[in-house]
């Protein structure tokens, strides 16, 4: 069990910090941490891609199972994705079935790949009624020093773009890239001594208060919001880091892009 | 086991499919401080097997019943990630991984020096992130490089390696066809330095002539894996 007294320490050392406009990392407030991205890093896996934040690292892997559709959508094959933070991750991750805290994490980055489209469940349709493919995103936290959320929905999207449908494995054809038509990224956003800032470390989630997740598609669409913790915000607020979100959403779609072109 | 003999798997000059000899390894690298939050960690790439272990601790044990009054308890688990084989793991532990956590934490229990730490705890994760057969060695080998990152004293570092047969010969270090169509599988966990065990497991058929070389083979390669691993923890790149 952690100390509570130590984040009310940190709590105010991130307040005065702020005072200031300063974070405890020396970061600007729209500032993230330097992000790596890498594809095809995982041999056993149809798709996959690895994701460096600081000091949180995360996997994210594809995988493929055939699938009878379900009797209410026989054109549709289905898509899942899922998030456990093993205790490997961190101090704070305990051993046990997954806690809320890792539920919400694969939904909200579930909500936001499902809900852009990205990837048509009528054509992952082999024989109507009979046989499709259900691709399954499985995020994996490696090290976790803030800001999962972000990480495995950068490598959730990047691992989706890289898939190759192993349809020869399954003896139903040739093996073919996975049709992703869109690309959508998360921004999330942490109220840290009173002010929202981009890319929250462990600490500023430790000292900080409530956070807002933004997933926005190819065009700047919203697909997925989530605020999470106890908090109040405003509109103005709101509108702040949505502004901010339209701007680096792109740059994280232009990482995925280029990491995919390698 | 058995059943699969017809599976060529040596060749005409006695070298195996992949090219190695005998009593030859799979390429190994030892990596530490792959999981920076953690307080020691290591990967181990080991053929297509890629496993990292973290350790967290010593720390506060709870809940308080857990605690042992003279010494720090070892509480590992084995794990392997859903996206790690061909057909996709479900999340969640099973039979097979609770088998391998407990076997890897007595091996382990036999050289930490738990009675330093009372009443503490000393948690060891390992995660299998892609899998080639031979997880559970590779786990361990691992896991105890992970502890002597952290920093928390052993005896000894613990090495673990398995031998087999396959075709009618015994080698060392089965590759996923040769674990899977093979005749016999003995995994040791082995201490380099004293040459001592505190891991063996084996399933399959070996006459007491093959088992012999079985264990000398695992001897052999243990030695070889040490100082690949000893190279690691000094600083250098594996």
């Amino acid at each position: 069990m952690s100390i509570p007294l130590v984040p009310e320490l940190l709590r105010k050392h991130l307040a005065d910090l702020a005072d200031s406009d300063m974070r405890i990392d020396g970061r600007g407030r729209f500032e993230s941490r330097d992000i790596s991205l890498e594809v095809g890093i995982l041999p056993r896996a149809e798709g996959s891609a690895r994701v460096q934040m600081g000091n949180t690292i995360v996997l994210a892997g594809v995988k493929f199972q055939l699938m009878t559709p379900y009797p209410d959508r026989p054109n549709q094959g289905g898509l899942m994705c899922s998030a456990e933070v093993r205790p490997v991750a961190g101090r704070s991750w305990e051993p046990g079935p997954p806690s809320p805290q890792s539920i919400e994490l694969g939904r909200v980055v579930d909500r936001g790949i499902r809900e852009s489209g990205c990837i048509d469940v009528d054509e992952l349709c082999i024989i109507p009624g009979e046989r499709a493919w259900q691709v399954i995103l499985d995020v994996f936290a490696v090290s976790d020093d803030g800001n999962l959320f972000d990480a495995f929905a950068l490598a959730g999207i990047a691992a989706l773009r890289s898939a190759i449908v192993p349809a020869e494995r399954f003896e139903i054809g040739e093996d073919y890239p996975l049709p992703v038509s869109k690309t959508p990224t998360m921004c999330s956003y942490h109220r840290v001594g009173g002010r929202y800032v981009l890319d929250a470390s462990k600490k500023e989630e430790l000292g900080g208060d409530e956070r807002i997740h933004i997933t926005l598609g190819d065009d700047g669409h919203v697909h997925s919001l989530q605020k999470g913790l106890k908090g109040i915000f405003t509109t103005a607020e709101f509108e702040e880091i949505m502004e901010h979100a339209i701007e680096r959403c792109a740059e994280l779609r232009d990482l995925v892009n280029n990491a995919i072109e390698k | 086991m058995g059943g699969y003999g017809d599976v060529q798997m040596i060749d005409e000059k006695g070298l195996r499919m992949d090219g190695r000899k005998p009593s030859e390894c799979r390429p190994i690298e030892i990596e530490t401080g792959v999981v920076p939050v953690a307080d020691g960690s290591a990967r181990v790439r080991w053929g297509l097997n890629d496993v990292i272990a973290a350790v967290y601790g010593p720390m506060e044990a709870h809940p308080r019943k857990i605690q042992r009054q003279d010494r720090a308890v070892l509480d590992v688990r084995y794990n392997m990630a859903p996206f790690s084989t061909t057909d996709r793991i479900r999340p969640g532990f099973n039979r097979r991984s609770r088998e391998i956590s407990k076997v890897t934490a007595e091996a382990l229990e036999s050289v930490v020096l738990l009675e330093l730490y009372p009443r503490s705890k000393i948690r060891v994760e390992i995660e299998v992130l892609c899998a080639e057969a031979g997880t559970r060695c590779a786990g361990i080998t691992a896991a105890s490089a992970a502890l002597a990152h952290a920093g928390i004293p052993m005896t000894d570092l613990v090495v673990s390696v398995a031998s087999g047969k396959v075709n009618g010969v015994v080698v060392c270090d089965l590759n996923k066809e040769e674990d899977n169509y093979g005749e016999a599988d003995l995994p040791m966990g082995i201490l380099p330095n004293s040459g001592e065990l505190v891991f063996l497991q084996m399933d399959g058929d070996l006459s007491q002539e093959d088992f012999k070389i079985a264990w000398d083979y695992n001897m052999e390669a243990a030695s070889h894996i040490h100082e690949i691993m000893a190279r690691a923890l000094k600083g250098g790149d594996a």
